[in-house]
This record gives structure tokens, C-alpha cells and sequence, in this order.
């Protein structure tokens, strides 16, 4: 280990020295103090994401090629940064009325986004192999975090257990590209395909369907639901947007840049899985009743049209001659390749804001901890908390994709990037499908603006801490919707840093 | 003050209100109520300044010109030719009107209403002076999700319903739209050019037929079903029947010109080739509209259902004159916009004011009216007769050159739909006779006494459409001279296409 490489891991130490200051604060701290924690989590947190812009036009790999810190990780790790702020801002009031420990809580948490930093940065299969597991483990706990809660119980549970199997797949899968092509650097596993045969076949598809497990895409959806239901609430909205970040991370470095150069081969896999993840997540979300399981499984439509991203970028690189987006440029391909990247960046960005904000209103509409955040709840809120009902209205809009707002340049940029690749079909999908979610999304604001409230309305949590949040979130919606400039340009560059 | 934005001013005046009435408190109705009304006057006053367009002079006037994504080439590109001039005026004075009209009936969430209201207002008034697709576009469903909630909240009983409907519908067809944009602006990106959404630039490349064709599609679904045209209409009825007043005038009066302007400005300019391709098809269900929409009118029970089908058939008229593709029907197509937006806004208000008085729409619960109220009766019956086309009001002079455009296109064409005047006569005048002559019914009787004819407010609202509707009719020529050059533009811009020579699906 040389002093470079140390350097290079800065944000990561700064990220592992805050959690041990806060696990040890916490025990000097009073049950009235523990708002403390909240306070040093949150500016660790900006003085981590001040480290990680320290290293933005960095090109280094590190521990002997382990490690890498691009441009792409940058990106990776502010967003990360970014989610992991709002989480810690719209937790600490839920848990307090429920009695659950906010310092474990914060611990949790970040140890969970060291996971998450792993992950961007890893150009190993092993690295990125550890990276998930430090991400998905504390998911779990998080996830049960409600020890005395059956439901939450079942969810930390269920997630545990097929979680872990879908590491297990994931483990199986290197270790046979390992086996094909005697390496473990993501860099050099790019042949495994061509040249792997039925064997390579084996293990892509392997990978394939541990990677996407962990962005719960249809068929491997099932622990979602639960998992998201049990949680407390801001707590499923951080499982909802944070280990997804990483697991899309993940997907970006071992699809993208492993094998993105038989980007043909796993075409079609990918465009199959973002139809039926999209598909099939918007049309159970539609039978739900309860706001938080809609959400749910709401996300998992979310994630097909990331991997319809995805797979833009996989049909642009496998079929370079005959791709739209030339725009001028000497590989036809790469504009298309470029731009469905980035689409994915700031459709994870984007979607991260808005949804753990989304959730986080219904955690406001369970102060009384025996509500669950059913539709009920939200009738008449309107006339109860009109300026909570707007907030929750510019959510629910966003993440059905009316402008302008971040959820609908995020569409807007995967349908580019499908329209640029040549696989304009797959836009006419996230299409529809985005007028399909209209229907379950709209349903809330009917309830909030358009009904009367029930007899014993819900108590509203008005902790001004939640506010602020909610605040901020909402405002980026807005901000990110209607001026994207500059986190494009951001973007793009961080992109760049692939190819 | 020619250096004035004033498009933008137009545009974004009506936001102004929104932002001051959300800090008044909500109880202070007369406050809000003061704001909101003098925020669109003030719209209006500056979309009156749009008067002074020349219409010798270049195409687009009063342009505003900003970069606004410079990422992928979206600007903020604003600019009227005289089609849009007539339409912005039209949506300027209706918006006034509906506004002023609401003082009464709308009594609750009033600080919402006419924060929605004036927000409508932006999104439609962007949508006639975008010149950017990608503005267009936000302009176009900006205007989509006020109208939801002035539906879902002030409607009537089965307004959720009739709300979500509205809202799904137009949302397929402007989703598919955006796909539409999108791939017309790559594929003239990938031909070597920058990336731009500037209508302008894109409208004469020459796209391949295959993209034209499907991007016609998409355009046409998304136009056609806010037009709406047979057999998208079915939502129409239904968000008529339980919007409120105010909301049913800018439905009918507005928003179905966005779909009517959409083929106009975007469909046949910008993909001229598939429009001559599809127009028999387009023609064909146009008929089938006018033809539909009168006849199912004649059955209707419910005052505003009658009125909404009538709609159906007068749009079918709007999209007959569009593709025939000759002078007479284009002007014959915009200047039946402008008078059924005037006409079935007044005859949705005037339901309205018997509906304040009674709660009540039914014809068969009417009767006798006239004689308890000469004037309103005097009003509704200038304004039946306007929808009818009779010679002297507005309504005449759109119908009457449409089917002169229809003519030359095939002279069955043409005779079908003068069946309709006919058609329309029977189900309007039927109306009125049964709501104005016959003896009231009982259930009227309950309201007898109390039963007061149009009171000074409403005289207000009405007074502007009146003189429109009566000055269009006599004095057509300032929309016709406004609207001679754009329609020439899009004329040969289809004439010179050459239909589509090699289409086929791409997969």
C-alpha cells in the first residue's frame, strides 16, 4: 500500500472514521441528545462528499488494479452521498416516536454507503464482490430494523435469505468467469462470452441474474414487497433508492465496462428483463391499496427503465453500423453508448431525490405507529396540510414523469438514449408503461385532492427536521427538471470516463 | 415597446397571479378572486398587442430566442404566426371569460381554483407560441394536469372517473408524442447536423418514410385524441358532462383546438409526405365524426352531453378542412376552431346558468323557459343558432368553407357532410324548443318563482363572446387575412411532398 493509494481511498476513510465517531458519541449521549448524531452524520456526510469531488478528473487504480477512482465513481459516490444525507434527514422523527435507536440507525447506514463507495470504485470482480456485501448487509439489518415488529421481522428476513442466495448465484457466476478466462479484473473479462461458449453462457447468465436480482427486475422481484413493507418507513425509502444505486453501479461496471464489448450478446436478455420489469412492476402496482407497497413495487417499474437504459447501450455497441447516432462523430456507436449511460446516472439521481422523499411523506402519515399508509390516509389531505398534499403532488407528478420535473428529463433521457440506439420499440414500451403508472400515481393525488377526509384522519408528523428535507428534495425535483445543465455536463463527463 | 419579451409576458403573466394568490390567505375569496381575474385581463391586454402582427411580414413574429438545455439542443423559442395569433387571442378571451364567470359558482378551495385556472392558462398559451417541440412539449402537458384537477375536484359526481379517463387517454397519445419528437430530432441529428428541437430546422429535412410514417402515427394518436376525433373521443362526453362550468368553456373552447392546432403546426409540416398518405384514412374518420357526433347528439338526455357530442361533430368539420389539403378547407378548418371555441364556450356557460339556478341539466326536466326567461332564452337562441351555421354568425362561415374545401377533395365527401347541417338543425333546434316553448315541466315548477333571468355578471361574461360571435360572422376577413399566409405555408409544404414510396414497419 503506497501513499497514492491511501490518497486514493480518502472519501472511504473519511466515510469509516464517521461511522466509528458516531458509534462512539452515541454512547455518551443522553436519550434528549441523540438529534447530535443526525447533526454529525449529516456534516460528516458533506465533508465525505467534499473529499469525493477532491477527486473528480482523477484517473488512478489503485491496490495493485482492485481499486479503481474515475470520474464514473465520482458520480457514483456524490450521488451516493447525496441519498445517504436525505436518509439520515428523514429518519430521526419516525424513529423517535417508535422508540428505535437512532445510532445504530445512523451506524447502519453508513456503513451500508461504504458498501455503495466499494462498489463504484470496484475494477475487480472480488472487490466488487465485497463492495456488495458490505451494501446489502446492513440493507438487511435496516430491513429488520423494527426488532419487535413481526412484519418487519418477515421483510429483514426474506431479504436476508433470498439476498444472500442471489449472492451466492453472483459468487458462482465469477468464479466461472474465472474459470474462462483466468482473470478476475473487470477489464479483462470481456471475451468471456465469444469465447467462453455454453460455459460463458453459464456464467453470463449467472451474473446476470444476480445483478439483477439486486435491482429487484421481474422475475427476481419477489422479496421487494415485503422487504420494502416491513422496513420503517424512511428507512424502505433508503433500501428503495441506496442499495439500488450500488446494484446499478454494479450492472454499470461489470456489464458496461466488462462486457460491453459483446454488448450484442446480452442484448436481448437485458431489453426481455426491462419489458417485464417494467411491465410487470406497474401492473401489480396497480392492484395496491396501500401507498407504501405501491411505492414498492412501483420501484421495480423504475428499475426496467433503467435497464431499458441499459440495454440501449448493449444494442448500440453490438450493432455499430447501422445505429441512428452519428451526430457527426467517427464511431456512430459511441454517442449512443455514451448517452445511455449517462441516462442511467441521472435517472438513479433523479429517481433516488425523488422517491425517498415519496416515502418519506407516508412516514409523516404514520406518526400514529398503528397506520400502515394506506390510501385512506392520504383522503382530504388537501384541505388538512395543503402544503404537505403539493409536496407529495410534485413527487407523485415527477415520478410519473410530467414535466418539468427530474422524473420527467430522467424518462426523457432513457427514451434518447433507446430512440439514439435504434431500439425505438423499447421507448414505445417505457412509453406506454409510463401512462400505465400515471393511473396508480394519480390515484394518490385523487385521494389527497379530490376526497373527503375519514372520520380519524392520521396525525401528521411535523418535525421541522423532515420538513427541511422534504423541502430540499423537492425542490431539486423542481430544479433538476427544469434547468438538468449542469449535473448533464457533470454527467457526461463522469460517463466518458468508460470509454 | 417592441423590445418588450411579449410572448412571454402573454405566457408567464398568468403564473404571476399564481404566485401572488398562493400567498393570500385562502379565506379572502374576494382578494383572490380580484388577482386572478386582473392576472389574465393583464394576459389578455398583452396578447391584444399581437394585433399589430403583420401579416406580410416574416413568419414568425415577436420572437423570443434563449437557450434554455444546451445539452441537447431544447431552447426557449417563442414566436406567433397569425394562426397562432388568433388562437392565443381566442384563449386569452375565453380565459378571462371562464374566470370572471367562476365568481359565482365556485364557492369552495376557491385559492386552488383560481391558482389552477391561471395555470391552465400557461400551459395553453405556451402551446400556441412554442416554437421549440421539446417547449411544446412541456407546454402541452403543463396544460393537461390543471384541467385534471379543476375536473377531479370542482366536477360533478362521477368526476373521478370522468377525470382519470381524460388524463390516461391524452397521456398515451402525448407519451407516444414524445417518442415521436424525440426520434424526428435524432434522426436529423444523425445526419450530421447539431441536435435542435427548433421546429424551424426540423420542419424541411426530409425524413425517411418508415420514421415519418410512425412518427405520424404517434403525432396523430396524441392530436387526435385531444381533437377528439372518432373513435378517441370517449372521454370527452363524460369530462364534459362533470366538469365544471368554467372548466367544460375552456375544454371545448381551448383545449380541443391544442389537438386541431397540433396538426396544423406539427403533423402536416413537419412530416408532409405521410400526411398526404394518410389523409384519406384521416378523411374517412372525419366523416365518420361529423357524421357520428350529430346523430348521437339528437339522442341525448343531458344538456351538456348534447353539446358535447355536437363537439365531436363540429371538430370532425375542423379535421375534414385540414386534410383535404386546399385553401378553403384550411381557413374553413382554423375559422371553425375560433368559432366553436366562441360558440360552445357561450353555450356551455349558458347551461351553466340554468344549472346554478336549478342543479339540473336534464332537457326533459326543462320546458316553457322562455317565458320566465326571455332574455337568457334570446341569448341561448343566438348562440343555437351560431352552432347551427346560420348565415351571419361565426359559425356559418368555418362550415361553409370547409365543405367548399370538401368539395373540390370528392363531392360525396362534401355531400355527407351537408347532410350534417342538416343534422345539427334537427338536434339543436329540437333542444331548444323542448328547454324554451313547450309548458314547463313539474319539475321546473318547484323553481318557477325563484327563477331569475341573466344577471349583471353573467351579462359580462356573455357580453365578449356575443360580439365575437356576431362580428366573426359578418366580418370575417380580419382571422381569414391572418391565417391566408400560414395556410399557403403548410400547402406547400404537402404539395411538394410525394407520398410515401417504401413504408414499412421496422421490425
Amino acid at each position: 500500500m503506497t501513499g497514492t493509494d491511501v490518497l486514493a481511498l480518502l472519501p472511504e476513510l473519511v466515510l469509516v472514521l464517521l461511522v466509528l465517531l458516531v458509534l462512539t458519541v452515541d454512547l455518551f449521549l443522553g436519550r434528549e441528545q441523540k438529534w447530535v448524531l443526525t447533526l454529525i452524520t449529516v456534516g460528516g456526510l458533506l465533508l465525505v462528499g467534499v473529499a469525493c469531488w477532491e477527486e473528480w478528473g482523477v484517473n488512478l487504480t489503485v491496490f495493485a488494479g482492485f481499486y479503481r477512482v474515475d470520474d464514473l465513481s465520482v458520480f457514483f459516490k456524490v450521488a451516493t452521498v447525496v441519498i445517504g444525507i436525505l436518509s439520515a434527514l428523514f429518519a430521526p422523527s419516525y424513529l423517535k416516536q417508535r422508540r428505535l435507536p437512532l445510532g445504530e440507525f445512523n451506524v447502519i447506514l453508513l456503513f451500508s454507503l461504504t458498501g455503495m463507495f466499494v462498489l463504484a470504485s470496484a475494477s475487480d470482480l472480488i472487490t466488487l464482490f465485497i463492495g456488495l456485501e458490505l451494501m446489502v448487509m446492513p440493507a438487511y439489518l435496516l430491513a429488520g430494523f423494527a426488532k419487535t415488529d413481526r412484519y418487519s421481522n418477515e421483510g429483514g428476513l426474506k431479504y436476508f435469505l433470498l439476498g444472500s442466495f442471489a449472492s451466492a448465484i453472483l459468487l458462482f457466476g465469477i468464479s466461472w468467469t474465472y474459470g474462462l478466462t483466468g482473470s478476475t479484473r473487470i477489464s479483462e473479462i470481456g471475451g468471456l462470452v465469444s469465447g467462453g461458449g455454453a460455459a460463458g453462457l453459464i456464467a453470463i447468465s449467472m451474473l446476470t441474474v444476480a445483478a439483477t436480482f439486486k435491482v429487484a427486475a421481474v422475475p427476481f422481484h419477489y422479496w421487494t414487497p415485503d422487504a420494502y413493507q416491513g422496513a420503517p418507513t424512511p428507512i424502505t425509502g433508503f433500501l428503495s433508492v441506496g442499495p439500488k444505486l450500488g446494484a446499478f453501479a454494479l450492472l454499470v461496471r461489470l456489464f458496461a465496462e466488462g462486457l460491453g464489448a459483446s454488448g450484442a450478446d446480452w442484448f436481448g436478455a437485458m431489453a426481455i428483463l426491462a419489458v417485464l420489469t417494467m411491465t410487470g412492476g406497474n401492473i401489480v402496482a396497480l392492484a395496491q391499496s396501500n401507498v407504501k407497497r405501491m411505492l414498492a413495487y412501483s420501484s421495480i417499474a423504475h428499475s426496467g427503465y433503467i435497464i431499458a437504459a441499459l440495454a440501449a447501450f448493449a444494442h448500440a455497441s453490438g450493432q455499430t453500423l447501422i445505429v441512428n447516432g452519428s451526430h457527426g462523430v467517427a464511431d456512430p456507436g459511441l454517442v449512443a453508448r455514451g448517452e445511455a449511460i449517462q441516462s442511467i446516472l441521472f435517472y438513479v439521481l433523479g429517481y433516488g431525490v425523488m422517491n425517498i422523499a415519496a416515502f418519506s411523506v407516508v412516514g409523516m402519515l404514520q406518526r400514529d405507529p398503528r397506520r400502515f399508509g394506506g390510501l385512506a390516509g392520504f383522503a382530504g389531505l388537501a384541505g388538512r396540510a395543503p402544503a404537505l398534499a403539493a409536496a407529495m403532488a410534485i413527487l407523485l407528478l415527477s415520478l410519473t414523469g410530467i414535466p418539468p420535473t427530474v422524473g420527467f428529463f430522467a424518462k426523457l433521457y432513457v427514451l434518447v438514449a433507446t430512440v439514439d440506439a435504434g431500439v425505438a420499440w423499447l421507448a414505445v414500451a417505457i412509453a406506454l408503461n409510463a401512462a400505465l403508472a400515471a393511473f396508480y400515481y394519480l390515484r394518490v393525488i385523487v385521494y389527497m385532492y379530490m376526497r373527503e377526509p375519514e372520520s380519524d384522519p392520521a396525525p401528521i408528523d411535523t418535525s421541522p427536521l423532515t420538513a427541511f428535507a422534504l423541502a430540499i428534495s423537492v425542490a431539486g425535483v423542481l430544479l433538476l427538471g427544469i434547468f438538468p445543465d449542469p449535473v448533464i455536463t457533470f454527467l457526461r463527463a463522469s460517463a466518458a470516463s468508460l470509454f | 415597446m417592441t423590445g418588450w419579451p411579449i410572448l412571454s409576458l402573454v405566457v408567464f403573466t398568468p403564473l404571476i397571479g399564481v404566485l401572488v394568490i398562493l400567498f393570500v390567505p385562502s379565506g379572502n375569496h374576494r382578494a383572490i378572486r380580484g388577482i386572478a381575474v386582473i392576472a389574465a385581463l393583464a394576459s389578455l391586454v398583452f396578447s391584444l398587442r399581437l394585433l399589430g402582427y403583420q401579416s406580410s411580414g416574416t413568419e414568425f413574429q415577436y420572437r423570443e430566442d434563449i437557450s434554455w438545455i444546451a445539452a441537447f439542443g431544447m431552447r426557449y423559442t417563442l414566436g406567433v404566426d397569425g394562426l397562432s395569433v388568433v388562437l392565443v387571442l381566442l384563449t386569452t378571451v375565453l380565459s378571462v371569460v371562464s374566470i370572471f364567470y367562476s365568481f359565482d359558482p365556485i364557492q369552495t378551495r376557491v385559492k386552488e381554483y383560481y391558482a389552477t385556472m391561471l395555470l391552465l392558462m400557461v400551459g395553453m398559451l405556451g402551446v400556441f407560441v412554442s416554437l421549440d417541440l421539446f417547449l411544446f412539449y412541456v407546454f402541452w402537458e403543463l396544460s393537461l394536469i390543471p384541467m385534471y384537477l379543476i375536473i377531479g375536484i370542482w366536477g360533478g359526481p362521477r368526476r373521478i372517473y370522468a377525470t382519470v379517463k381524460f388524463v390516461i387517454y391524452t397521456l398515451v397519445g402525448s407519451l407516444l408524442m414524445l417518442v415521436a419528437i424525440l426520434a424526428v430530432a435524432i434522426a436529423h441529428a444523425s445526419a450530421g447536423n447539431a441536435f435542435t428541437f427548433s421546429y424551424e430546422t426540423l420542419r424541411g429535412f426530409g425524413y425517411a418514410d418508415n420514421l415519418q410514417a410512425l412518427a405520424f402515427i404517434a403525432f396523430f394518436l396524441a392530436f387526435a385524441i385531444k381533437v377528439p376525433m372518432w373513435p378517441f373521443h370517449t372521454w370527452l362526453p363524460d369530462a364534459h358532462v362533470e366538469a365544471p362550468t368554467a372548466g367544460s368553456i375552456i375544454l371545448a373552447g381551448v383545449l380541443l383546438k391544442l389537438g386541431g392546432y397540433g396538426f396544423l403546426r406539427y403533423n402536416l409540416p413537419l412530416l408532409p409526405d405521410a400526411a398526404k398518405e394518410f389523409a384519406p384514412i384521416v378523411i374517412g374518420l372525419a366523416v365518420v365524426a361529423v357524421l357520428y357526433g350529430a346523430m348521437v347528439s339528437m339522442v341525448q338526455p343531458d344538456l351538456k352531453k348534447l353539446i358535447a357530442y355536437s363537439s365531436v361533430s363540429h371538430m370532425g368539420f375542423v379535421m375534414l378542412g385540414v386534410f383535404v389539403f386546399n385553401t378553403q378547407g384550411l381557413q374553413g378548418a382554423i375559422f371553425q376552431m375560433i368559432s366553436h371555441g366562441v360558440t360552445t364556450g357561450a353555450l356551455f356557460l349558458l347551461v351553466g346558468v340554468i344549472y346554478e339556478r336549478t342543479h339540473d341539466r336534464q332537457i326533459a326536466h326543462m320546458g316553457g323557459l322562455n317565458g320566465r326567461l326571455p332574455r337568457y332564452a334570446a341569448i341561448f337562441g343566438l348562440f343555437t343558432f351560431a352552432s347551427i351555421g346560420l348565415p351571419g354568425l361565426s359559425g356559418f362561415i368555418g362550415e361553409f368553407l370547409v365543405i367548399l374545401g370538401a368539395f373540390q377533395y370528392s363531392a360525396w365527401v362534401a355531400a355527407a357532410t351537408m347532410l350534417v347541417v342538416i343534422i345539427s338543425a334537427v338536434y339543436m333546434l329540437w333542444m331548444f324548443q323542448r328547454v324554451f316553448f313547450t309548458v314547463p315541466s313539474g319539475w321546473m315548477h318547484r323553481f318557477w318563482p325563484t327563477l331569475t333571468d341573466l344577471t349583471r355578471n353573467e351579462w359580462l361574461a356573455l357580453a365578449p363572446l356575443i360580439v365575437l360571435v356576431v362580428g366573426l360572422g359578418v366580418f370575417p376577413r380580419p382571422v381569414l387575412d391572418a391565417t391566408a399566409a400560414p395556410v399557403q405555408r403548410i400547402l406547400d409544404a404537402v404539395n411538394a411532398s410525394h407520398g410515401l414510396t417504401s413504408f414499412r414497419l421496422p421490425w
